[in-house]
């Protein structure tokens, strides 16, 4: 079987446009992703790591 | 040719079905050693006569065994046993994964020598001595201060440039270059030897644990998202390709990707090159992070631990590369009198790994949720199901967690003897654990071979891996490390 020329593919691959579900994902994503870092960072800021025993 | 999915190496296409995979050998051989350590506590040294090599001037002093019990091996006797006893169990393996057995045995032989002789270069004083004291008590007056985990890189090097420079000695070894194989079951013994460390400083190992959880936010929720944007916007990439490469950038280098290409019911082709590159940068980056990481963060060692579990993907070349950032900053910090106990570090960057691969299977599940239902729906056959998550759960975690709690309990719960007698036990698995790293080390060397992978058409892709990886990933894996570890230091070593 023989394989596709990768480099040509990728030169020569179609644009394909974000779709809206891609959109909510790409955005959901970013969106929760930076709220439970803030709330991760409050906790850590309020709970900081205890080093003893 | 092409490169096998399990841990995107080159190898023929007409093999067998193995009934077994990696992950679960990896699984059943970690905890094959660990248990075996074990036997120390009932009075029985099983594993006494590994090889362990000190630092030296001298050749003839370099190796002996792990266990005084067997002193009589001396240093080439426990090389030769240890050798034989790795190529039984691992031709065992390769024979239960279906591979070329004969060729197996032959290329591990090649491997080991190889890979141990890296190690044994990288205890030379010259390269591993640290303090002055260590200097004196050599009578040498330089050194590259590596420690002697300096042999990790040194096996790296050897490896990169048998790939660059000797294809046809890379082609033999080849059926042997099983890195993922390697560090998973290095991962499960490692369980182990970070649950002895642990013990002693409980309440810092549990908070250690708890910030694991924001690794996962930022692997899964932003780095992925913003390469998939990248990809997508500005490299023109489609989905098929772009999908696995946020993947492999982002998450855990390899399985990711995988996953992912299985999830969206991509071409094998598509993961395997991504695989490939991944591995490429992880080589690069296990070169450079962890000498950034002495020069610049020494004195915030747990931020470094962190970063080289966020920034280096792939299992293998994360933990590999805390191990040397462990070693260098502690080399460091030993030079200006401040001795760190070993194990933190390293434990810092297993803990943010181990917690970004929990999660592969959810993540591809999400995806093939999405792909199959709204981007290419499918027929319900081919729809993403739920068992897909345990499919592509890394059964390794499984042996990691194992060991860490087994070990815990016998530190913390068993009488005074026993916990008085785990470290010494728990020391000689490790010595397996060095090992294996080591044939990590020098596997992800010859895997990356350059000119071959640019020739198949890489470079789009390694350009936005490049732009994703030196623009933010780093960057940003250094500042959340920075924000939930500066000021954390490593208890000191008593």
């Amino acid at each position: 079987m023989s394989e596709p020329d990768i480099r040509k593919e990728l030169l020569n691959a179609p644009v394909e446009p974000l779709l809206p579900i891609e959109k909510k994902l790409i955005g959901w994503s970013l969106g929760i992703g930076l709220v439970l870092l803030v709330v991760l960072v409050m906790i850590n800021h309020f709970v900081p790591i205890t080093i003893a025993g | 040719m092409s490169i096998t999915v399990e841990s995107g190496r080159w190898s023929s296409a007409t093999q067998p079905a193995p009934w077994i995979d990696e992950d679960w050998l990896s699984l059943c051989i970690g905890l094959g050693i660990f248990a075996l350590a074990l036997g120390g506590l009932a009075g029985m040294d099983v594993l006494g006569w590994v090889v362990s090599t000190s630092v030296w001037t001298d050749p003839g002093q370099a190796l002996g065994t792990v266990s005084k019990a067997y002193a009589g091996l001396g240093g080439a006797g426990a090389l030769l046993v240890t050798y034989l006893a790795l190529l039984l169990v691992l031709t065992a393996s390769a024979a239960a994964l279906s591979l070329d057995v004969k060729r197996f045995a032959a290329g591990f032989t090649g491997v080991f020598a190889l890979g141990y002789a890296s190690w044994i270069i990288g205890s030379n004083a010259h390269v591993a001595a640290v303090t002055p004291t260590d200097l004196q008590k050599f009578g040498i007056d330089w050194s590259l201060k590596l420690t002697n985990e300096g042999g990790y890189v040194v096996a790296l090097l050897f490896g990169l440039v048998i790939a660059n420079f000797f294809p046809r000695l890379a082609e033999w070894l080849k059926e042997a270059i099983r890195p993922e194989l390697y560090i998973k079951i290095a991962i499960v013994i490692l369980g182990a030897f970070l649950a002895v460390t642990a013990a002693g400083k409980l309440t810092l190992a549990t908070s250690i644990l708890l910030r694991g959880v924001a690794a996962i936010v930022e692997a899964y929720l932003i780095y992925w998202a913003v390469v998939y944007y990248i990809a997508r916007r500005w490299f023109g990439f489609n989905r098929e390709w772009a999908a696995p490469l946020a993947s492999g950038i982002s998450i855990c280098g390899v399985s990711a990707a995988i996953a992912t290409g299985g999830a969206i019911r991509a071409r094998p082709l598509v993961p395997v090159m991504v695989s490939s590159l991944v591995v490429i940068f992880a080589v690069v980056e296990v070169l450079i992070l962890p000498f950034l990481a002495q020069t610049f963060l020494w004195q915030e060692p747990m931020v470094a631990g962190a970063w080289m579990g966020l920034a280096i993907k792939t299992d293998g070349a994360a933990v590999a590369g805390g191990g040397i950032t462990e070693s260098l900053i502690l080399a460091k910090a030993a030079a200006v009198g401040i001795h760190y106990q070993p194990g933190w570090i390293l434990g810092v960057t297993a803990t943010v790994k181990v917690f970004i691969d929990v999660f592969i299977g959810i993540w591809a599940f999400v995806l093939g949720y999405i792909w199959t239902n709204h981007i290419n729906p499918t027929r319900d056959a081919d729809k993403a199901r739920a068992s897909e998550i345990w499919q592509r759960f890394p059964k390794f975690i499984i042996g990691f967690v194992a060991t860490f709690l087994v070990g815990l309990y016998l530190a913390l719960g068993t009488s005074p003897e026993i916990a008085a007698k785990l470290p010494a036990q728990i020391a000689e698995a490790n010595t397996f654990r060095v090992i294996f790293f080591i044939l990590t080390f020098f596997s992800i060397g010859i895997l990356s071979n350059f000119k071959k992978l640019w020739q198949e058409g890489i470079g789009k892709l390694a350009a936005v891996y490049l732009l994703s990886l030196f623009g933010f990933v780093i960057w940003v894996g250094l500042i959340i490390s920075w924000l939930f570890f500066s000021g954390v230091k490593p208890p000191l070593a008593t």
